[in-house]
């Protein structure tokens, strides 16, 4: 059984490389620079970023739709940062590299959809890393906790556009926290690439004290 | 390294999936059979899932109205929640150069004198995928668009109430919808006086003879028949009356048009002007897109429109704009509101066909081929363009 799924596994991923190469070919002169400049690390970065930092405020589809050049991007994330999005400036710069080599005015209609859905169809993260239980730190949870989900989950995680989380019953499974945000659900952001488990294990912690 | 990598290429294999999916579902012909089994003209197309930004299908533009649940949804930050805008704690405030302010209930609306106004709603972004250079935007395509019937007040009886001063120059809305981080700028615009006192602008409760839906901003919203969307503020609360246009984003930055034509790619742009009035404008309806055509004849209709100025004439053209032939203007006649009109075009050869379409309006302005390029892609009006086969 677990052999059989290792063998699909490798053939999936063969199959990745060549259509992820051809994805990959398709960028216009200009920007194509762009697109060396972003190894695959730093695009799963990038798309980390995208759906953790920018889908605070819309989904991810509004960005994905864009052709655009260098310097529009350069203007739209600029813009986005003034709005509130959270994120640093080396963070601004990998992510005007990767969405102007992926996005750029020459690239065809159909490229990937970024949209939660697909998410859940295919989870994109790490497998939590099996090391011995972690000792969450409330403290430090709160700033965690403030900088990656307020947004949505509000203040002390009373309710916004998200659900809210202090005294809910998810807060005794905690397997079904673990997998919820490491993978995301519905429009809930997949955090497995952003967060490390140090980080979900203390704001785990920090919601518990509520 | 390797397990980022795998995972990396994995999405993007799962991309490519998911591209083939929706190709497949949005394939004219297979939307097309699908059609007779709904009775309806298939799924709005969405464009943002969150907020929900979605179009109609042109072929839905058969009908002189646009069903409520089949009309165009755009707003910047969704709709509020619905206690909000419940009746019983909704509110709409009158304030600034007024010499009362007031507040009204819905029910004080209510019994006031109604009126209703037939007209076409337009997102100025309609269109806005079309543009070469393409611009940042949600990438409308051409159903961000429909003709309905408004009920409502007149705006001015509210304004009449309060009182305006006489350095009342502008007329500021607000809504009850709020973006997520209250750091983005807030929906805030305002027209000018001549336009808000204009007895054809209302404040509309009632959309096709129903309450407005959430969607459409309930309870309220704003109808300046003849002019975009972006002034139809909906779930509205706040009005204030000012002797200036306007403060903020939406307004100073957002919804302008540069009052030169710019060279195409320009980012930065000098003067420009908020978007008010509708351009003129028509639609194919059907056939739609795509379609596999028996010879003979074949009717195609559609809509066209002009914001404040009458359609007077549409033409029909099947050789790329060489020849234009004029389409009959049929149905009713109001001014706001779309025109109908036909063509019965005798498909004689095989072969691929793009039917173009251009309306022309009572000042004597005709659709161009494609619409002057700005940086944010408003205004779009250039020839539709629906592409058919014909085969025996
Ligand atoms: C704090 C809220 C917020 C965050 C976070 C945010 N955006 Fe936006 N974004 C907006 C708003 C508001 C709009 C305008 C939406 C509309 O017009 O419907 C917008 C629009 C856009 C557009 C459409 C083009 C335009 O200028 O209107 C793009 C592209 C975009 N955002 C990209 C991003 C990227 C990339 C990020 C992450 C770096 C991001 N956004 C994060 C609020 C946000
Ligand atoms: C972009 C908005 C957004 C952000 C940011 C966000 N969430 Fe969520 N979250 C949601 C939404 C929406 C749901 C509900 C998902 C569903 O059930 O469809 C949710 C659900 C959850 C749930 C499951 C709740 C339950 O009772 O089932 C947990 C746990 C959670 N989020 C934790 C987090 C944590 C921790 C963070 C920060 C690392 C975070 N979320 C950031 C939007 C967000």
């Amino acid at each position: 059984m677990v052999r059989r799924g290792q063998t699909m596994r490798f053939q999936a991923f063969a199959l990745c490389m060549i259509l992820g190469l051809v994805g990959l070919a398709v960028v216009t002169a200009a920007q194509e620079k762009d697109m060396e400049t972003v190894s695959p690390a730093l695009g799963l970065r990038a798309e980390g970023l995208i759906i953790a930092r920018c889908s605070v405020c819309h989904s991810a589809d509004l960005i994905a739709q864009q052709r655009l050049p260098r310097a529009r991007w350069e203007a739209t994330v600029e813009k986005m940062e003034h709005w509130g999005a959270e994120i640093s400036n080396d963070e601004a710069d990998l992510l005007v590299r990767y969405l102007s080599a992926r996005y750029h005015p020459g690239a065809p209609d159909q490229l990937l959809p970024l949209d939660s859905e697909l998410r859940k169809a295919e989870p994109l993260t790490q497998e939590p890393v099996a090391e011995g239980p972690l000792t969450g730190v409330a403290a430090r949870g709160a700033g965690i906790f403030e900088h990656n989900c307020q947004a949505c989950h509000g203040a002390m995680a009373i309710g916004g556009m998200g659900p809210k989380l202090v005294k809910t019953p998810i807060l005794k499974q905690e397997d079904l926290f673990w997998e919820t945000v490491l993978h995301g659900r519905g429009a809930m952001p997949a955090w497995g690439s952003v967060l490390s488990p140090q980080d979900i294990a203390d704001i785990f912690a920090w919601l518990s004290t509520k | 390294m390797t397990v980022a990598r795998r995972a990396w290429l994995k999405r993007l294999l799962n991309g490519l999936g998911a591209g083939f999916i929706v190709n497949y579902r949005l394939s004219p012909t297979q939307a097309g059979e699908e059609a007779p089994a709904s009775r309806e003209t298939g799924p709005l197309t969405v464009r943002v899932m969150r907020p929900y930004d979605a179009e109609t299908p042109v072929r839905e533009f058969t009908s002189y109205l646009t069903p409520n649940h089949r009309f165009f949804v755009r707003s910047h930050f969704g709709p509020p929640p619905p206690e909000a805008v419940s009746e019983v704690h909704w509110k709409l405030h009158v304030s600034g150069l007024v010499e009362r302010s007031q507040e009204f209930t819905l029910k004080d609306l209510r019994q006031m004198k109604a009126v209703t106004v037939t007209a076409v709603v337009q997102c100025s972004g309609n269109g806005r995928a079309f543009h070469r250079p393409k611009v940042p935007g949600v990438q409308w395509e051409r159903g961000a668009v429909g003709n309905a019937q408004w009920t409502g007040v007149r705006l001015r009886d509210v304004l009449a109430k309060a009182g305006v001063q006489t350095e009342a120059r502008h007329v500021q809305f607000q809504g009850a919808d709020r973006p997520v981080v209250a750091s983005v700028p807030l929906f805030v615009r305002s027209i000018p006086l001549e336009k808000a006192m204009h007895p054809d602008t209302i404040l509309a409760y009632e959309m096709n003879g129903r309450p407005l839906p959430l969607l459409h901003g309930a309870p309220l919203r704003v109808m300046t028949p003849g002019w975009m969307a972006d002034s139809c503020i909906k779930w509205l609360t706040e009005i204030a009356v000012q002797a200036e246009e306007a403060k903020g984003y939406y307004m100073q930055t957002a919804y302008r048009i540069p009052t030169k034509p710019l060279e195409p790619g320009i980012s930065a742009s000098g003067s420009s002007t908020p978007v008010e009035a509708m351009v003129v404008k028509s639609l194919v309806a059907a056939p739609q897109e795509g379609r596999t055509l028996q010879p003979g004849p074949v009717t195609i209709q559609g809509v066209a429109w002009g914001g404040e100025a009458k359609v007077v004439k549409v033409e029909v053209s099947i050789d790329e704009g060489k020849n234009w032939e004029p389409a009959r203007l049929v149905e009713e006649d109001r001014p706001y509101a779309w025109r109908q009109w036909q063509y019965v075009w005798n498909a004689e050869t095989t072969g691929m066909f793009t039917i173009l379409c251009r309306a022309t309006d009572a000042q004597g302005e005709t659709q161009p081929a494609t619409s002057p390029w700005n940086p944010s892609g408003f205004l779009w009006n250039g020839w539709d363009r629906v592409t058919v086969t014909v085969a025996a």
